[in-house]
C-alpha cells in the first residue's frame, strides 16, 4: 500500500519561504522530505529543527541546482537515505526586480539558468526514480507574472512565462509515465526575505488604486502553498495535469 | 520625412522571407539583420542598427527555428542554443530597437511568434519554453516602452509546414490538419503579411500589448468534427 510515510520528496529552494512551508506540510503529512538550500543554511537548520519537532523526518542537503554534478549528487543521496523518490517540488528562484534597462545578456542568463534552468534539470535527474514510483508528482512552484507582466521585472516575468510552458509540455511528455506535471502560479506570498533588489518600484502608478475598496487580499502564507501541493500529491490530485493554479486569494481580479 | 524602414531580425523561416518581399512590395524598406550579427550581441545589434535610427519604423522579430527533443533526448548543446536564440536574443532586440523607438517616440515591435507559446505538443519543450518567454517579454516592454508610443505585438501564427513535419506521439495537434480548420485549409501566408503590414501602421495602436492568434481558427477545434452528407457530428477517427 502506497502510505504517505513510504513516500518520499525533493523541495529544491526549502530552506526559507515557500519551499520552507511546503516540506513543513509535507512533512507534517508523513512524507519523508530533502531540504534543498544554498545561500542560506542556517534557515533550513530551523526548517528541520520545525519538522523534527513536529514529527516529521526529513534532512538538509546544500546544493546548487544550476550545477549538474551538486544536483546529481543530491538526487543520490536522497535515493541513498529512503531509497525512493516520488515527489519533486521545483520551487528555488530568484527574483531580481530590475527593470529592463538594467539587464544584460549575462544576467539574464544567469536568472535563466536558476529559474528554469534548474527545473530542467532537477526534473531530468529525478526523473529515473519518478519513473518507479507508484504516485510521482511533479510540481512546479511558479507566479501569476508567467502569465501577468510585473511592470518591474521582464526578465523574472519571461521565466516564469517559460515554466507555464516547460509545465505544459512536460505533461504531455511524461503521460505515458503516468506522471501529472502542475504549477502553482503564486500571487503576493509572505516571506522571510526576496532575493533582489530591495525596495523597488513598479512602473505601474500607485494612484490607478481605488482608494475605497473595502477590501484587499491577504498575502497568501508559504504553508497554504504546502496545503495545495498536498493536495497534488494525493490520489485525487492525479485529476490536475499541465495546469497552472492560481493562489493569489483573487487579488489579480481586484 | 516619413520613417519607413523595417527591420527583420532573421530571415532563416519562410514566413520571414514572404513577409520581407511582401513589405519591400508595399513600399518599406526592409533591412534583415545580418546572420554575422549575433542577436544576443546588444553591442552588436545596436551597431548595426544605427544606420537605421531616423527611418525605423518597425520590427519584425520571428521565432528562431524549432529545437525538437524530449526531456530525456534533447543535450546541453540544444539547451544553449534554445537558451541564446530564444528569449536572450528576443530580449536584446527589444531592449536595442525598442530603445530606438522609444526616442523616436514612435514605432512598432512585432514578435511573430507562435501558438506554442500556449499550445502544447509534447515533442520539443525547450521551443515552447522560449515561445512562453518571449510572450512575456512582450507584455512586459509594452508596458515600459508602451508609454512612449511604442506598440508592442505577439502574434502567435497557426502550425507551419515545419510544425508538420515532427508529430507528437501524445497529441492530436497536428492530426487531420486541414480539417482544424473552419475553412478546412491551412491560411496562406498572404493573409498573415496583411496582418504585419497593419500592424506596423498607427491605425493599429489600440491592440499593443495584445496577443494575436494568427490560426485560422484551428485551436478552436475541439474534437474531430467531420461533415458528412451536409450533416455535422463527431467522431472517434
Amino acid at each position: 500500500m502506497d502510505r504517505p510515510e513510504n513516500r518520499v520528496a525533493l523541495v529544491t529552494g526549502s530552506g526559507k519561504g515557500v519551499g520552507a512551508g511546503v516540506v513543513r506540510v509535507l512533512a507534517k503529512n508523513g512524507v519523508k522530505c530533502c531540504i534543498n538550500c544554498n545561500s542560506n543554511p542556517q534557515m533550513a537548520e530551523k526548517t528541520l529543527q520545525a519538522i523534527q519537532e513536529a514529527g516529521g523526518e526529513a534532512f538538509i542537503y546544500q546544493a546548487d541546482i544550476t550545477d549538474d554534478a551538486q544536483l546529481t549528487a543530491m538526487v543520490e543521496a536522497i535515493v541513498q537515505r529512503y531509497g525512493r523518490l516520488d515527489i519533486l517540488v521545483n520551487n528555488a528562484a530568484m527574483q531580481p526586480n530590475r527593470f529592463i534597462d538594467e539587464y544584460d545578456a549575462d544576467s539574464l542568463r544567469r536568472l535563466w539558468e536558476i529559474n528554469i534552468g534548474g527545473y530542467y534539470r532537477s526534473v531530468v535527474k529525478c526523473l529515473p526514480y519518478l519513473r518507479k514510483s507508484d504516485r510521482p508528482r511533479i510540481i512546479n512552484i511558479s507566479s501569476i507574472h508567467g502569465k501577468r507582466p510585473t511592470g518591474f521585472d521582464a526578465g523574472y516575468a519571461m521565466t516564469k512565462g517559460a515554466i507555464r510552458m516547460f509545465t505544459r509540455e512536460l505533461a504531455l511528455e511524461l503521460l505515458p509515465d503516468g506522471i501529472p506535471v502542475n504549477a502553482i502560479d503564486l500571487g503576493g506570498c509572505r516571506i522571510e526575505f526576496k532575493t533582489g533588489n530591495q525596495p523597488f518600484t513598479s512602473h505601474s502608478p500607485l494612484d490607478v488604486q481605488n482608494p475605497d475598496m473595502k477590501a484587499r487580499p491577504r498575502l497568501i502564507v508559504p504553508d497554504e502553498v504546502g496545503e495545495l501541493v498536498w493536495y497534488l500529491c494525493s490520489p485525487a490530485g492525479e485529476a490536475l495535469n499541465g495546469d497552472g493554479i492560481r493562489v493569489d486569494r483573487g487579488a489579480a481580479m481586484t | 520625412m516619413e520613417k519607413k524602414t523595417v527591420i527583420i531580425t532573421d530571415l532563416r523561416s519562410r514566413e520571414a522571407r514572404d513577409a520581407q518581399a511582401y513589405l519591400e512590395g508595399l513600399g518599406y524598406r526592409v533591412v534583415a539583420v545580418p546572420e554575422t550579427v549575433p542577436l544576443w550581441d546588444e553591442n552588436a545589434l545596436s551597431s548595426f542598427a544605427e544606420p537605421y535610427r531616423n527611418q525605423l519604423c518597425g520590427v519584425l522579430h520571428p521565432a528562431p527555428p524549432r529545437i525538437l527533443g524530449g526531456i530525456d533526448t534533447v543535450t546541453e548543446e540544444d539547451w544553449l542554443k534554445a537558451r541564446e536564440e530564444g528569449p536572450i536574443a528576443a530580449f536584446a532586440v527589444a531592449k536595442v530597437f525598442c530603445g530606438i523607438m522609444r526616442d523616436n517616440r514612435e514605432g512598432s515591435m512585432i514578435f511573430l511568434n507562435s501558438i506554442h507559446a500556449e499550445k502544447p505538443v509534447g515533442k520539443g519543450f525547450l521551443y515552447s519554453m522560449g515561445c512562453g518567454a518571449v510572450q512575456m517579454l512582450a507584455r512586459e516592454i509594452n508596458l515600459d516602452y508602451g508609454t512612449d508610443n511604442v506598440n508592442v505585438f505577439f502574434v502567435q501564427r497557426g502550425i507551419t509546414e515545419d510544425d508538420l513535419s515532427s508529430r507528437s506521439d501524445v497529441s492530436s495537434l497536428y492530426c487531420g490538419v486541414d480539417m482544424r480548420y473552419p475553412l478546412r485549409k491551412m491560411p496562406d501566408q498572404g493573409n498573415l503579411n496583411g496582418l504585419l503590414a497593419f500592424l506596423l501602421t498607427p491605425a493599429a495602436q489600440p491592440l499593443s500589448g495584445s496577443d494575436l492568434r494568427a490560426d485560422g481558427g484551428m485551436t478552436m477545434f475541439y474534437t474531430h468534427r467531420h461533415k458528412v452528407e451536409g450533416r455535422a457530428y463527431y467522431g472517434s477517427t
